[in-house]
């Protein structure tokens, strides 16, 4: 095994197996329920009644001119032939799949490079990469769609150097990578520290080994280095994967800049907030967001079990 | 299979000394220039941003990137503290409230859960694990309108209990204190109290909750983050803008200033633009005083 | 994770998932197992909830109303205001608005009242407020007693009886009050469900210096303006108006002006809708205006982002297409007001100078609530928060009051956005008189959103004018449909 061990803060002990189960033997068992009861009530009140009531009022249907009535799964067939949630849902896919390589991309060189480099310019870029996570999402997007209006942010001086006049950057061939860039720049520096952490947890004592069997430093960058934080990879991309399925809040802050490029369908969480909120249909928004979740649900056991052998290769 | 643990800040300092010493690498650095820019830029422009008047603003000198010749930073400071009777410090303290307390008090409730799971096999706890990993995935939109619906019935929309209690729920925290509190306290240091005759309340006050602190101090500072940054839970329950967090007043100001019914006289892009400035200040003043906390301190396992 | 998840915590990624302790199965088949059980215990909390849960949608319904209002209990007095309440024990009636004069008006009418106190707060403007409202109606509890509405959206909140007819709490002694097309937009079925505040005449606000400096006559038809659009961009002007997408209120005004009717809706039957988007009237608009994007003379910014601030104040655009708040919106932009100002008004261009159209875009009112427990103190409230409005509070607004309209001080103001301008002589106040009314659907947020859809693709020339509107009329005749409406076309 290689010396990344588990530290913790108390003395290491003794195999847990066996230690546990004779431990656990011996301890007043259902108390662990008056631990758990504080959370457990929270959790009951604020996440499953709601889910549960969300889910009751997806059977039913209601109609402005009309009364509601019990349409069973008729939300559920209307929303996976509906137009908008597909159309929806195959965007968040597609940006998904374009937004996570990059993301990982951005991270892991940054990580890397800082794991190899121990400057104070080195350290003081790891702090400023990550400060975009401590800004809200919602001020973030709120500062990206000023800086991409043609007119008031900087575009129109920077392509002005070139003499070109400034693209729209939220129109709707560039929204696209607009939003990508404000994901990017929004929670890469989260993922580089998660991968940084898990680099210095690395033995250097590795680098030494393949330094004299004269490894250059790409070498032990992209053959060492990077398969042994393979899980802490996987793991930030099943919750990347989770969250941009369910992206809400750019586009949503963004779209009234974006003089209809973002419509309120874009993305599937988007068409539910508007269908509850904007249209009154809370009982089909539920249906929506059942649908989203299911689909995410078994988006992520593919990749889970996708991903299965890559975990317990190291 | 490598192991997974929380380290402390000395075991990350050690493997840094441990390598060998680094050759200047120009073209290394050169990338972290260029990352620093990007990832800086917008804060940048926010600044000089905010030290314009609406006039700078639109139709300024110098462009957006530069100072106009008119500094208007602390006309707009002054603006922002006192537009429409001083609002947004109110939303300020109402966002430390929320956060606060939220975190705080999810914070109470992760330890004592993750305690609970992971030293007692309760019946049910099988189960109860299985909810709290699949409640990850739960899409939270779906969360807020029965949510609202539900507080509307008891009559708590409207009130900081809107936004305080629903704060409350930290599944992940709940995850990370169980994975931590199963390492890092041995059993026999439990049984040994119990040995001695101390009550379970007594053995986890004096025996187990030091031992747990690191883990509680991030689980802290990412609930008070989280709370802090939290927008359309708060957008959804209330609707007197005086109980309004930082983040949904300032979307407030944004559809003021944006819709078609008149602002008045007052610039409302100055105060958006100098109140995002303000509100985000705090927390990255947290973040970088209080590295060392979650700099080195975790590091990630794998998936079994 | 990618994106922070609304409405709760971004969820803390930095976790360490542990090597299970539990020995057997992995973590995903014991998930998966156990979230059958799980599963089946969430069906039996579904009865619970679904019993204790559900809810109906509030409303007093009653037909009659009392003579007089319950007296209200300290509990039930709203708190949070936005303003300070002079008499406490008063009546206390919630407010939501978000016009920049309700302050002053607020604080007048506090003073002036010591049996009712307004309680106002800002819950959104515009459609951030709709929502709030809508979803406190759904839950049948939240609602203000007194609410600010653009006419627009009267017929979307009438339709979910969320709505107080205000003729049962004496308003029509106000009919006299207001101009026959205000009249129209806020009335229904004969009964007087708003209390106008302020309107939105449209007119055409162009930028003095550069007509002069192209030599452009001030344009009276839409001929007359294509024409100066021509003009201007063979000597190499700046573009002379904008299209936009995502203002879709401007569009259908301008279909409204050009002719098209484009809903008929009565409450007194709540489930019949006409609809007829797919008419002449809005096709000549269209090809109109999409026929001078192409030329390249109009430009298509949308109107709700800073970038169409920053174009009207450095001089890209010539004209602009406004209603009466436009200049109050804009002043906070740091546009020059007084004598060195370039803006001035004048009428809307017609489509026939013969018989002139004038429309309506925007503009509020003040209706009360059927979930409010005080609806006499609340009529009182939107019936006299406004109308009495002098020199000092008027604001940049255009009053719906007649009374205040021939007000002498009103009519001869020079407005200084205007360069001194009288534009309420000139302009304004005829156009609001001229102003016949207009019929708006009862899913007014829907309609405009597809609006916006059809014109991203007709302005940019994916759609031809027929194709969109005859795709808007099937989308919204569908939609009207599913709803439980009965359509009727034409």
């Amino acid at each position: 095994m290689t010396g990344t061990g588990s530290y913790t803060v108390a003395r290491p002990s003794s195999p847990r197996a066996t230690t546990a189960a004779r431990g656990k033997s011996t301890r007043p068992k259902s108390i662990g329920w008056l631990f758990v009861a504080p959370f457990g009530l929270v959790f009951l009140v604020f996440l499953v009644a709601p889910l549960v009531y969300a889910f009751w009022l997806s059977l039913f249907s209601k109609g402005l001119a009309t009364g509601t009535t019990f349409s069973g799964i008729g939300n559920y067939v209307k929303a996976f032939t509906d137009t908008e949630f597909l159309g929806g849902l195959l965007f968040v896919v597609v940006f998904s799949v374009v937004l996570i390589p990059l993301q990982m991309l951005v991270s892991l060189a940054a990580a890397l490079v800082l794991d190899a480099v121990t400057t104070k310019l080195a350290r003081f870029s790891r702090l400023m990469i990550f400060v975009p996570y401590a800004i809200p999402a919602v001020i973030g997007a709120l500062m990206w769609g000023f800086l991409y209006s043609p007119g008031f942010g900087p575009l129109a001086q920077l392509f002005g150097l070139f003499h070109a006049s400034a693209p729209n950057l939220l129109g709707s061939h560039e929204v696209f990578g607009a939003l990508l860039n404000v994901v990017t720049w929004q929670w890469s520096g989260y993922y580089m520290i998660i991968i940084y952490a898990a680099l210095q947890g690395i033995d250097s004592s590795l680098y030494e080994a393949a330094r004299i069997d004269g490894a250059g430093p790409w070498q032990i960058a992209l053959r060492i280095k990077v398969p042994l934080v393979a899980s802490a990879l996987v793991l930030i991309l099943v919750f990347a994967l989770i969250g941009t399925l369910q992206f809400f809040t750019e586009p949503q802050v963004l779209a009234p800049s974006s003089n209809g490029a973002i419509t309120p369908s874009f993305t599937p969480n988007m068409y539910a907030y508007n269908l509850a909120f904007a249209n009154s249909q809370i009982n089909y928004a539920s249906a929506i967001s059942f649908a989203l979740g299911l689909v995410v649900f078994i988006g992520v056991y593919i990749f889970l079990f996708a991903t299965r052998k890559k975990g317990r290769i190291v | 299979m490598t192991a997974i643990g929380i380290k402390t800040a000395d075991k990350a300092v050690q493997s840094v000394r441990g390598r060998a010493k680094p050759k200047p690498r120009i073209g290394a650095h050169v990338f972290l220039i260029v990352l620093v820019i990007y990832f800086l830029l917008p804060l940048w422009w926010l600044i000089v941003a905010s030290t314009k008047d609406a006039h700078g603003l639109f139709s300024g000198t110098g462009g957006a990137l530069w100072f106009d010749k008119t500094f208007a930073l602390f006309d707009n400071l002054g603006l922002l503290f006192t537009y429409n009777g001083g609002i947004y410090l109110r939303w300020l303290g109402n966002s430390l409230l929320y956060a606060v307390s939220g975190g705080v008090g999810a914070t109470a409730l992760a330890i004592l859960a993750g305690y609970g799971f992971a030293k007692f096999a309760f019946p049910g706890r099988r189960l109860s694990l299985a909810l709290l990993l699949g409640s990850v995935m739960v899409p939270l939109t779906a969360l807020v309108i029965p949510t609202f619906a539900m507080l509307s019935q008891v009559g708590m929309t409207n009130t900081i209990w809107a936004v305080i209690l629903p704060s409350l729920l930290n599944p992940f925290g709940v995850y990370l204190m169980m994975v931590y509190a199963t390492d890092a306290i041995p059993d026999e240091l439990l049984d040994a109290a119990r040995v001695d005759g101390a009550g379970e309340l007594r053995t986890f006050l004096t025996v187990a909750l030091p031992l747990l602190r690191p883990a509680a101090v991030t689980v802290l500072l990412l609930s008070v983050v989280g709370t802090w940054n939290n927008y359309f839970l708060p957008l959804a329950v209330l609707s007197s803008d005086n109980l309004f967090p930082v983040t949904v007043g300032l979307g407030l100001w944004d559809g003021l200033a944006n819709s078609a019914s008149g602002t008045g006289t007052t610039s409302l892009w100055s105060l958006i633009i100098l109140g995002s400035l303000v509100s985000i200040i705090p927390l990255i003043v947290a973040f970088l005083s209080l590295q060392r906390y979650w700099r080195g301190g975790l590091a990630v396992g794998s998936l079994k | 994770m990618g994106v922070a998840h609304d409405c709760g915590q971004s969820i803390p990624l930095d976790a360490s998932l542990a090597r299970s302790r539990l020995p057997g199965l992995g973590p995903e088949q014991r998930s998966f197992r156990v979230k059958k059980k799980a599963l089946i215990a969430l069906v039996g909390l579904a009865v619970v909830s679904a019993l204790t849960a559900c809810s109906s949608p509030g409303g007093s319904g009653g037909s009659t109303p009392a003579a007089t209002d319950k007296p209200q209990s300290q509990a039930d007095k709203p708190s949070n205001c936005d303003n300070k309440i002079l008499y406490p024990s008063a009546t206390r009636v919630s407010l939501w608005g978000w016009s920049p004069t309700l302050p002053v008006a607020v604080d007048a009418f506090d003073k002036a009242h010591k049996d009712v106190q307004i309680c106002w707060t800002n819950a959104g403007a515009g459609s951030a407020e709709y929502q709030k409202f809508s979803t406190a109606i759904a839950a049948g509890k939240g609602a203000p007693d007194v609410i600010m509405l653009e006419t627009d959206h009267l017929n979307s909140f009438l339709i979910k009886d969320a709505l107080v007819n205000l003729s049962d709490y004496g308003a029509d002694k106000w009919k006299s009050d207001f101009s026959a097309g205000t009249l129209k937009d806020i009335s229904s079925n004969g009964g007087i469900y708003a209390i106008p505040d302020d309107g939105g005449p449209v007119a055409l606000m162009y930028r003095k210096d550069i007509f002069d400096q192209y030599g452009l006559t001030v344009p009276k038809t839409w001929a007359e303006y294509a024409a100066d659009a021509d003009k201007l961009k063979s000597a190499g002007g700046p573009a002379i108006g904008d299209w936009p997408n995502d203002t879709p209120a401007f569009a259908q005004a301008m279909f409204a002006q050009a002719g098209a009717d484009t809903f008929d809706y009565n409450i007194n039957q709540k489930t019949s809708l006409g609809v007829d988007i797919d008419n002449a009237a809005s096709r000549k608009v269209l090809d109109y205006w999409d026929g001078l994007v192409q030329k390249g003379e109009v430009v298509t910014t949308g109107q709700s982002s800073t970038d169409f601030v920053s174009e009207l104040s450095s001089g890209k655009l010539a004209t602009f297409i406004a209603a009466s708040w436009e200049p109050g919106h804009l002043t906070g932009a740091g546009f020059t007001r007084g004598p060195g100002s370039p803006w001035r008004v004048a009428m809307l261009p017609q489509w026939n100078a013969d018989s002139p159209v004038q429309v309506n875009w925007g503009g509020s009112t003040y209706a009360v609530t059927t979930q409010s427990k005080v609806p006499h103190a609340a009529s009182e409230v939107a019936m006299e928060l406004f109308g009495h409005e002098n020199q000092q509070t008027l604001g940049a607004h255009f009053p719906q009051h007649v009374k205040v309209q021939k007000a002498s001080w009103f009519v001869n103001a020079e407005d200084p956005f205007f360069g001194g301008q009288k534009a309420n002589k000139e302009v304004w106040i005829p156009t609001a008189d001229a102003y016949k009314g207009q019929s708006y659907s009862p899913f007014q947020d829907y309609y405009y959103q597809q609006v916006t859809a059809m014109l991203t693709k007709t302005t940019s020339g994916a759609e031809s004018s027929k194709a969109g509107l005859s795709k808007l009329q099937s989308t919204i005749a569908s939609y009207a449909k599913a709803q439980g409406f009965t359509v009727k076309t034409k």
